[in-house]
């Protein structure tokens, strides 16, 4: 028996006259009355929550903006002050809704085998993206960021850029993107659209045009992960491995 | 939209107005809740009531396809303006890098563009999005481009906006309804 046919089987009271309906009808056939809750939910409170969304997004372009584009905030200390703002904001968003949010905190599914494939894939996907970037970046643009060069061979150096390059952002952006937006946008529209939302602006925040083309493809693999498992950990572990990797390329 | 009133005594098989099977004891469609076995006043009343949402749909369909519209109008400006600073400007090494970051955004409006048909509220919401950072990215690098067309990028705004909130509206409707 399929999946449907199991449904249309099974029985279930009527949420107004308690009378037996099959559990995947959206009317009670004897009294006729609305069976979801969904529908109940109205279009005020769902523009209000996109409202939120889009303070939370705004923060974080703000931030962009000024650390990488404004001359006064071009240094080190500014751009870590901009970094723990926007983790500061991603924490506060996340708790806002906390008993809603926390459920994505719990770890059921944990699995080291399907998190050694996660990291795995990470790892891949971080190697190809690091090859055809650098290819595209000669290509095109014929540069080769040599940002790094100063930092080699300063162990307390390299460890402070992994943590704030592999650590931070995939602590605070899946909280924040994974977490808070996603879960948030489930709320206003069917999976689909949520996780394409939530995938095009977190690519969009990068501020390169030319990265969309893996930016895309990684946020909306991020998101699926998210939706399928049910906890933003394998989300968490995916984006560090990805970023360590991409971290490790550039010190070595 | 056409109605179907069917005597009561005849028996059902299907809902007139979803087609979805319906059994003899069935008082109204598990589907849709048209009421099956109700009087021709009820079965009357409940099509007017899906008439009325169809005609709200259309007035909030009417304002998706102008903000489906901005999206291409917005791949077109990044074209044109893209091509003009680069013939302006051939000699300055960072042309054709300009060149090619305008012709991904024109490609990027296109395909939202294209799609707002399909997922309505996520191509606006991206489209938005991405406008009001090049538009900032732009005032970052030259705080005059902020003024250029000023009107024009209010309007853009504005509808997209007032797309996002028909998208949502719509989504509303058909829960509703079960218009699919």
């Amino acid at each position: 028996m399929s999946e449907k046919e199991i449904l249309a089987n099974e029985k279930a009271p009527c949420i107004s006259c308690g009378g037996e309906i099959a559990v995947s009808a959206r009317f009670c056939n004897h009294c006729g009355s609305r069976q979801s809750v969904v529908a109940n939910s109205d279009t005020g409170n769902n523009w209000l929550l996109l409202k939120q969304a889009a303070l939370f997004y705004g923060i974080d372009v703000a931030a962009c903006c000024l650390a990488s584009f404004a001359g006064v905030f071009k240094t080190l200390g500014w751009a870590l002050f901009f970094d723990i703002a926007m983790a500061i904001s991603a924490v506060l968003f996340f708790t806002w809704n906390w008993n809603e949010n926390k459920q994505l905190l719990k770890w059921k599914s944990f699995s080291l085998l399907k998190l050694a494939g996660y990291a795995a894939i990470a790892i891949c996907g971080s190697v190809i993206v690091h090859y055809s970037v650098g290819w595209l970046n000669l290509v095109i643009f014929n540069k080769d960021d040599q940002y790094f060069e100063t930092l080699r061979g300063n162990l307390p150096a390299e460890m402070f850029l992994i943590f704030f390059t592999a650590v931070m952002p995939a602590l605070f952006e899946e909280l924040g993107y994974r977490g808070y937006l996603l879960q948030n946008l489930l709320k206003i529209a069917d999976k689909d659209q949520a996780i394409y939302i939530t995938s095009f602006l977190f690519a969009i925040i990068h501020m390169s045009f030319i990265s969309l083309f893996w930016l895309i493809p990684f946020a909306l693999f991020l998101g699926y992960t998210r939706v399928k498992e049910n906890t933003i950990w394998y989300g968490i572990f995916f984006h560090f491995f990805f970023n360590l990797t991409a971290c490790l390329f550039q010190l070595f | 939209m056409e109605e179907v009133i069917i005597p009561t005594s005849q028996l059902i098989e299907h809902c007139p107005v979803c087609n979805t099977a319906a059994t003899e004891n069935d008082v109204f469609c598990g589907t849709c809740g048209y009421p099956l076995k109700g009087t021709e006043q009820e079965q009357k009343d409940f099509m007017l009531k899906r008439d009325i949402a169809g005609i709200d749909m259309e007035h909030f369909s009417k304002q998706l396809k102008n903000a489906a519209n901005s999206l291409y109008y917005l791949a077109g400006v990044f074209v044109v303006s893209g091509l003009i600073v680069y013939l302006i400007k051939k000699d300055d090494p960072d042309s054709f890098a300009l060149l090619l970051e305008n012709l991904i955004l024109a490609f990027v409006f296109l395909a939202l563009g294209g799609f707002a048909r399909k997922k309505p509220l996520a191509c606006i919401v991206s489209g938005l999005c991405l406008y009001v950072i090049v538009i900032l990215l732009n005032a970052f690098v030259n705080p005059g481009t902020l003024f250029y067309g000023i009107i024009v990028k209010i309007a853009i705004i504005g509808y997209m906006i007032k797309g996002i909130k028909s998208a949502i509206e719509i989504e509303k409707i058909k829960k509703e309804h079960h218009i699919a």
